[in-house]
């Protein structure tokens, strides 16, 4: 454990000499922040729409963005250039996961500049949030729970996703097939409160409503607490598959690789 | 002039072989951009249409608007692209000093060299789809000076498009390393376009139109096309001069270019 807080750590404090980097990443979060509040201010105004209130939208759009930028990495564009560069034999020879690896790089990477970015669009947003209902004990521990398991399976789609990379000559475009997939899936453009009827129906059939949309419907109480343990065994269930899938292509990955030079 | 249509053809040759060297790869990317926009765009039209209305424009006229910024996003970017994103690049490594010793303005071999994107096909197919399956679901009868308005509209976008990316490149002269503001200005401002200005407030509405005129791109086009309400108090002619804005903002971005090239320092290697 302790060799991935070191990678974690790390990976932490390389972000940290970009300090400017953050400053933009907080007018980036408060301009997108700012754009979705009016939006749904002209959208929902004072009403109500599919149980959805205007301070309800609000506490989405924070928890969905900070989710997303949490979990947010390009594993298959580390894989393409550490192919390349043959910097990958080295990372195979470590005494430590892969996939462990990417995940403390990637927290480290992105938990700064998530909560820089969070927590100013936070404090925005105590100028709109007047009227909403935050959730009681049992709802925050079931949403903590639920948002643990989300990152998790953000992370594993998108590990999974880039361990392509060891098959493709190149592949940046991977990620616009797997943020597409997931916004049209997942309701992290739009919730899928809206969604009409067979586009929502089909969502439960893959992993990434239960991403961040899910969590978020325990947060707002949308999920009842006695319901909760429905999302969260599908969680559950999609991280158990798809790490066993990952596990299997990773074995092919690593007989296949080739390094030229390095 | 001859000359430049001969250079302009053979630089394009050069980038379209150099894309087309890994094929799979350049389909695959124009089948995960439909993907990826198409998810926007999708998911832009089920909000809308599930409240049935946004600030006065429906489902198939947001489809219009999202449609007219991706198109001229297409043809922008596939001129200007390159260059504005690998400028940073060709300073560092010292490429760029080539450019310095040509016959022809520093500019435009950087333009020509930097070469054209074929990728942005993918933009512009969607785009034309999403357009056409918007006027159809209008059902919208175009007559011979809308469609004039709409292809002359559609290049000021590009050119409007094309401005953000030069003037986003001009960072580069003054520092090689990440460019944040490039970034805000290409994505984060533009994030507005993807929505009727009428429902932000005056302010954001101002900047939108006089200083960063990103509206002009789709809104005001759009609402002369479709007959929308432009912001109150704005003159009745405003939207019409979009071209022009487009030519305007576009001379103006090389005019910035070329004053930023004048600080320009040799990395030396």
């Amino acid at each position: 454990m302790t060799k991935y807080w070191i990678v974690f750590k790390k990976s932490l404090k390389s972000e940290l000499a970009y300090r400017s980097a953050a400053l933009w990443g907080i007018l980036s979060a408060a301009l997108g922040f700012l754009i979705q509040v009016f939006l749904w201010q002209a959208l929902l105004g004072s009403g109500v729409r599919k149980d959805t209130s205007f301070p309800d939208m609000l506490l989405y759009v924070l928890i969905n963005s900070f989710m997303l930028q949490l979990t947010r990495t390009d594993v298959a564009g580390i894989i393409e250039n550490a192919m390349i560069d043959g910097t990958i034999s080295m990372e195979l020879l470590r005494p430590i996961s892969y996939k462990g690896y990417m995940l403390a790089q990637t927290l480290g990477k992105n938990v700064y500049g998530s909560l820089t970015a969070t927590l100013p669009v936070l404090g925005l947003s105590l100028f709109f949030l007047s009227g909403a209902v935050l959730p009681d004990g049992v709802h925050i521990l079931l949403f903590l729970l639920s948002a643990l398991l989300g990152i998790a399976l953000m992370f594993e789609v998108t590990y999974l996703a880039g361990l392509l990379a060891f098959w493709l000559q190149r592949c940046w475009f991977i990620w616009f097939y797997l943020r597409g997939i997931r916004d049209i899936f997942g309701g992290t453009f739009v919730p899928i409160w809206f969604y009409p009827e067979f586009l929502e129906k089909l969502s439960y059939w893959l992993p990434f409503r239960y991403m961040t949309f899910e969590p978020i419907n325990i947060f707002l109480m949308k999920t009842p607490a006695s319901q909760a343990w429905v999302s969260l065994l599908a969680a559950f269930l999609w991280l158990a598959g798809l790490s066993f899938a990952d596990q299997m292509v990773w074995r092919a990955a690593t007989r296949k690789l080739t390094v030229n030079g390095g | 002039m001859k000359n430049f249509r001969k250079l302009s053809g053979s630089f394009f040759r050069v980038a379209l072989r150099r894309e087309m060297a890994y094929r799979g790869t350049f389909l695959a990317g124009i089948v995960g951009q439909w993907i990826s926009y198409g998810a926007t765009f999708l998911g832009i039209y089920i909000m809308v249409s599930g409240f049935h209305v946004l600030g006065g424009w429906n489902g198939s006229e947001m489809m219009m608007l999202y449609g007219l910024a991706t198109m001229s996003y297409a043809i922008g970017a596939s001129f200007f692209f390159n260059f504005s994103s690998g400028l940073a690049g060709r300073i560092r490594s010292g490429e760029f000093d080539a450019s310095l010793t040509k016959p022809i303005p520093p500019f435009l071999h950087e333009v020509f060299s930097a070469g054209y994107n074929v990728g942005y096909v993918s933009h512009f197919t969607v785009s034309l789809l999403i357009m056409a399956a918007a006027l159809c679901s209008l059902s919208y009868v175009p007559d011979v000076k809308s469609i004039l308005f709409l292809i002359l509209a559609i290049v000021g976008a590009s050119l409007i498009q094309a401005a953000a990316l030069i003037a986003a490149s001009t960072m580069s002269f003054f520092s090689v390393g990440s460019n944040p503001i490039a970034e805000f200005l290409l994505w984060d401002v533009k994030e507005f376009t993807n929505y009727p200005v009428t429902i932000f407030p005056k302010g954001i509405q101002f900047v939108l139109t006089f200083i960063l005129p990103f509206a002009f791109m789709n809104f005001y086009p759009a609402s002369v096309l479709l007959g929308k309400d432009i912001p109150e108090g704005y003159p009745a002619i405003l939207p019409y001069l979009s071209p022009l804005v487009g030519m305007f903002v576009f001379a103006l971005s090389i005019l910035l270019w070329n004053w930023g090239l004048k600080y320009y320092k040799s990395t030396g290697s």
